[in-house]
């Protein structure tokens, strides 16, 4: 009996526990880690692979996947610049065509899904080649900045726009001036905006129901194809969020093809798994997962560990999260019964 | 901007049409007597990035400018495939072929193959251990070294330094081996953190770290970036914390958002150094064009590097890479592998 209530704690709360130990252990370790601005850099890091995680969260409640996060942020990225750089539109414009693609990518992921049967990684893994391929050949391979060649000859005269560039650098003042960057706040209001839909509505709901049993769900009314398109439509526009602010940061369209942003975020939905004792995809969860992956490179970063540690580190806690999930969890289910 | 475009194009037409084809072609040694007749084949390694689309274009404008059909392989980062290029190309029957990057491993067999066939090879940034072969090479150890001698002129041999490197990939070696002969010979110069990371998107992902570095080393006045994506994280990091006034940023390669970044008012990346992509590939096909002719262009053939700094580009008000090469003529052009014969690409 107190076995059990200790693996019911264990499995409740043991990541947050040591989520709390390491940022101890670092603030201890590594001079400089225990500051506010070091906790606001460490959100920072993780704001935009947040967004992209909180967008594949939605599409893991329908019991879907989605491959093409990455490379539809990096679409954003290239065409916000695009759209600024060399057609000259103002930053309203650039972001309303970004959104406008997010959710048309996604609602072609959906119908492909839905409609094609194709299987969700498949159809997100060719949206995810199409999209690398088609957001390089408006400038043939070239990133964009201004004063670039343009293919006739001419050279590209526009520029991020003030307020664009404003998204992705400004900073708000909480105790210390110019603290927060407006990304945080962004990932933060998604992160919260997310959670109270998947949890608290009834389309939330309806969603889990969905990626528990298809067909239970379908059988009581609900309309599985619309909610699972919508689902790849949430997390297209999360993507174009994501990519917008780094475009924003950057101040640049770098070419990129947006794998490291693509398997940074499954891990912060997978990891996100095991907060709580959860064992299913939730937004809570998820802004863990990823704020943990952060805390964790910050502190090796400035402890001087080399990089390649970084993604052996990642491995680890996505490995241990995943025992915690499935092995754990199973073991309580069968203590209950 | 149109207008000037224009007129270049004019006189560009002009000088093909007048006197600037049939003569060169009378000129030009066999088999360039009949350039349409030469094919030559470039075969890539690496080909996305800014870099390699200038390497492209230079490539193209010399290939153009020497009248030969010019055929364009392009294995996006497959050894193996690009291996089996190489005899594609033999089996196509071209005359010349450059390699363009590659494995050592992969390339050297293929590579001898096609000397075998008979067909003049050009290799650029990768060694095929062929003496047949001549290297063309920007060198990266000058690229670093005129980095650092920008920056013990600037801040003496007594600072503290950040160092951004990521081992194992072999042009960061070459420029890191600078680093090494510097710090050694300068013990007043102290490397306080060392880091960076090749993750998608590049000055992202160096940006957080650079700004756990930075947090952690406040004493930190030098950052050493030797690849301009490190270079452009560094300084959105330097922004970021809102040291731009206090730290410097040499770095190596440039393009023309890195030009816009160094223009930036307060911007804390003073220099880079930087070979031409566009020249080296101009010259890769001059040295083929070379050895085709019958002539020995050396076995190794160095593009130098040259040194841009902030200042110049302020004072000259730069603000592509157009006019870079426009202001800095040493820049747009490299007296290397240039007999007489070769006709210059037009500008």
């Amino acid at each position: 009996m107190g076995n059990d209530r200790l693996l019911n704690f264990a499995i409740k709360y043991g990541f947050l526990i040591l989520l709390a130990g390491m940022v101890v252990y670092f603030g201890l370790a590594a001079p400089g880690f225990a500051s506010p601005r070091s906790a606001v850099f460490v959100l920072q890091s993780v704001a935009i692979t947040g967004i992209l995680a909180l967008g594949v969260t939605c599409t893991l409640v329908v019991g879907g996947f989605d491959l093409s996060i990455g490379a539809v942020a990096t679409s954003a990225l290239m065409l916000s610049a695009y759209a600024m750089v060399v057609l000259e539109m103002s930053a309203g414009v650039a972001i309303g065509l970004c959104l406008l693609m997010g959710a048309a990518v996604g609602l072609v992921n959906g119908l492909l899904i839905v409609k094609f049967r194709v299987p969700d990684l498949l159809a997100t893994l060719g949206m995810m080649f199409l999209l690398i391929g088609l957001q390089r050949i408006p400038t043939q391979g070239n990133s964009i900045a201004t004063g670039m060649a343009l293919p006739d000859g001419s050279t590209a005269e526009g520029v991020f726009s003030s307020t664009f560039l404003w998204l992705g650098r400004h900073r708000l003042d909480l105790v210390i001036d110019n603290l927060v960057p407006l990304p945080v706040v962004i990932f933060l209001l998604i992160a919260l905006g997310i959670w109270l839909f998947l949890g608290f509505t009834r389309q939330g709901r309806l969603m889990y129901a969905i990626g528990s049993n298809e067909r239970a769900a379908g059988l009581v009314g609900t309309p599985v194809n619309r909610y699972k398109i919508a689902a790849y439509m949430i997390s297209g526009v999360m993507a174009s969020i994501g990519g917008m602010l780094l475009a924003a940061r950057l101040g640049r369209g770098d070419i990129a093809s947006g794998t490291n942003l693509l398997l940074d975020s499954v891990a912060a939905a997978l990891i996100g798994f095991a907060v709580l004792g959860a064992a299913r995809p939730n937004a809570f969860g998820t802004a863990t997962g990823a704020l943990f992956v952060g805390i964790l490179l910050q502190g090796l970063t400035m402890m001087n560990a080399p990089y390649y540690t970084q993604d052996f580190v990642k491995g680890v806690v996505l490995v241990a999260a995943l025992v915690f999930t499935f092995y754990l969890s199973s073991r309580r289910g069968t203590g209950r019964s | 901007m149109l207008r000037r475009h224009l007129l270049k194009a004019t006189a560009a037409t002009a000088l093909v049409l007048g006197a600037g084809l049939p003569a060169a072609a009378q000129d030009m040694p066999a088999p360039f007597d009949n350039p349409g007749d030469v094919t030559i084949a470039l075969v890539r390694y690496l080909s996305t990035g800014d870099f390699f689309q200038s390497y492209l274009s230079g490539v193209e404008q010399q290939a153009e400018a020497l009248g030969v059909d010019l055929r364009v392989l392009d294995s996006r980062q497959d050894a193996a495939l690009q291996a089996d290029m190489v005899d594609q190309a033999i089996a196509l029957g071209v005359d010349g072929i450059i390699i363009q990057h590659g494995l050592t491993e992969s390339m050297q067999a293929a590579a001898q193959r096609a000397v075998d066939a008979g067909i003049k090879v050009v290799a650029f940034d990768v060694d095929v251990e062929n003496d047949a072969i001549p290297q063309v090479e920007q060198s990266d150890y000058l690229l670093a070294k005129l980095a650092l001698d920008q920056a013990i002129e600037d801040h003496g041999t007594e600072f503290t330094a950040g160092y951004v490197y990521v081992p194992g990939i072999a042009p960061l070696d070459r420029r890191d081996a600078a680093w090494q002969e510097v710090k050694e010979a300068n013990p007043g110069i102290t490397e306080a953190a060392q880091f960076g990371t090749l993750d998608n998107p590049i000055a992202n992902s160096v940006a957080n770290q650079a700004r756990s570095v930075l947090q952690a080393n406040p004493n930190i006045t030098v950052m050493f970036a030797p690849y301009d994506e490190f270079a452009k994280g560094v300084k959105i990091a330097v922004d970021e914390a809102g040291l731009s006034q206090d730290i410097d940023i040499y770095s190596a390669d440039v393009s023309t958002a890195d030009i816009a970044a160094m223009r930036e008012p307060d911007s804390a990346w003073v220099a880079t150094v930087a070979t031409n992509p566009s020249v080296v590939g101009e010259v890769s096909v001059r040295t083929l064009a070379m050895m085709l002719a019958g002539e020995d262009p050396g076995d190794s053939v160095i593009v130098p590097p040259t040194l841009i700094t902030q200042d110049f580009l302020n004072e000259n008000d730069v603000s592509n890479m157009e006019e870079l090469g426009a202001k800095m003529p040493q820049f747009q052009h490299a007296d290397v592998s240039t007999p007489d014969w070769i006709p210059l690409p037009q500008r």
